[in-house]
């Protein structure tokens, strides 16, 4: 899948997150967590299964999470790039 | 179910969002690029306004604080602010509301008597990032010119600043409310301190002197709040943009004209010792019988006097002057 535009979804609400994509020239994922400590490792498995799944390589994903569970980062991401490719 | 907040956009729902924000004792000021608001039944219980990279005006009916509103203002107003080009969004509130927006992911900048200042969106660590190369070691100072055109006064303080440190840091205010824009700002005081080999200029970003930190800068009013806006500008140049640059002096001609300026240039003297940095005010150059100042240039401007213009600015100033209007 290219990523050929900005987009986002998600919330800033708890046990959410705000994902954001936009097209770049490799992978970078930046990640902002209130559990950041614990759980960022497992945030970024988590991005990082779908962009396989979605055979996503370039792009930068910035994620904004409060908590969210598995479910929800991946439903955020995918969404999100989604959006964000061409159509 | 996440509650969502929508855009109001009739002047019946905003007239709802004005009454909610003046009921909590906040000023509703009009231009906003946006005004979002929650409905619960029917009616208003929460809304903010976004104008710009500025998120403002957030009221929440008393029943409703604690809960999800916040979350969903922010995300509606930063939403729409995405779209509209920005990608970091600046919030003014009361210290006592900060730690609501902090657990929204908004970092606390700055927090001065009863106003915080805090940012979502990381835009200070990228402005301070793609800085970082410009670091030099030593004494470093700096000195923030909005250059609006750039005169031989400004260069006059470059010059004699540039004398007393290792590096002098040019801050030009990116902000574009003045007569000249950034760009040509930049340019002249480039032009213009080209020769001073220790001095590094830059642009403020939204960090100093912007409608971020200091609208009043612009409007030119001297009140209380212009006072506090002020406050707010300075500690976050000392606590964030004087560290990132090993900046310890700052450097500001005397003021004798505007009482803003004047009333700034006190507020740098009383605040930046608490951080470490001393304030190094610099006796004004003078054309003639009065000091040089950009004021003056813009009133002979506009009445053509290029007689005077001459004695007020540098070559490349005057030469831009010409040539462009």
């Amino acid at each position: 899948m290219n990523i050929t535009r900005r987009a986002s979804a998600g919330t800033m609400q708890s046990s959410d997150l705000m994902v954001y994509v936009e097209p770049a020239e490799q992978l970078d994922i930046q990640i902002e967590s209130t559990v950041k400590k614990q759980f960022e490792h497992l945030i970024r498995d988590r991005i990082e299964a779908v962009l396989r799944q979605l055979a996503v390589t370039q792009v930068l994903v910035k994620v904004s999470d409060r908590g969210a569970l598995d479910y929800a980062i991946e439903a955020r991401v995918e969404t999100a790039l989604r959006r964000a490719a061409e159509a | 179910m996440i509650p969502v907040a929508v855009p109001l956009l009739t002047a019946g729902e905003r007239l709802d969002a004005r009454r909610l924000i003046e009921s909590q004792g906040l000023a509703f000021e009009d231009g906003c690029d946006d005004l979002v608001g929650l409905y619960d039944n029917g009616r208003l219980v929460a809304t903010a306004g976004r104008a710009g990279y500025v998120l403002k005006m957030f009221a929440v009916d008393e029943a409703f604080q604690g809960g999800e509103a916040l979350g969903a203002l922010a995300t509606a107003l930063t939403s729409l602010g995405r779209a509209a080009g920005h990608d970091a969004f600046l919030v003014f509130t009361r210290p006592e509301h900060a730690a609501s927006f902090e657990h929204c992911q908004f970092r606390l900048l700055v927090a001065s008597g009863p106003v915080a200042l805090l940012e979502c969106g990381g835009g200070l660590e990228r402005y301070l990032d793609a800085h970082r190369h410009l670091r030099r070691e030593g004494t470093n100072g700096a000195a923030v010119i909005n250059g609006n055109p750039f005169t031989l006064g400004h260069q006059y303080l470059v010059e004699t600043a540039a004398d007393q440190v290792d590096t002098l840091y040019v801050f030009i205010v990116r902000e574009d409310r003045s007569v000249f824009p950034f760009a040509a700002r930049y340019r002249l005081a480039e032009e213009a301190t080209r020769h001073v080999p220790n001095v590094v200029l830059l642009d403020t970003s939204r960090y100093a002197v912007s409608a971020g930190t200091f609208p009043s800068y612009f409007l030119r009013r001297n009140d209380e709040k212009a006072e506090l806006q002020m406050q707010v500008d300075v500690r976050l140049f000392a606590a964030h943009l004087a560290p990132a640059f090993g900046i310890t002096r700052r450097f500001v001609g005397h003021e004798p004209y505007c009482e803003t300026t004047a009333a700034y240039n006190l507020v740098m003297k009383d605040l930046l010792p608490l951080y470490g940095i001393d304030l190094v005010e610099i006796q004004r150059a003078t054309a003639g019988e009065a000091f040089i100042s950009a004021t003056r240039v813009r009133e002979a401007l506009a009445v053509g006097d290029f007689a005077t213009i001459e004695r007020l600015v540098p070559e490349t100033t005057l030469a831009y002057l010409h040539c462009c209007l």
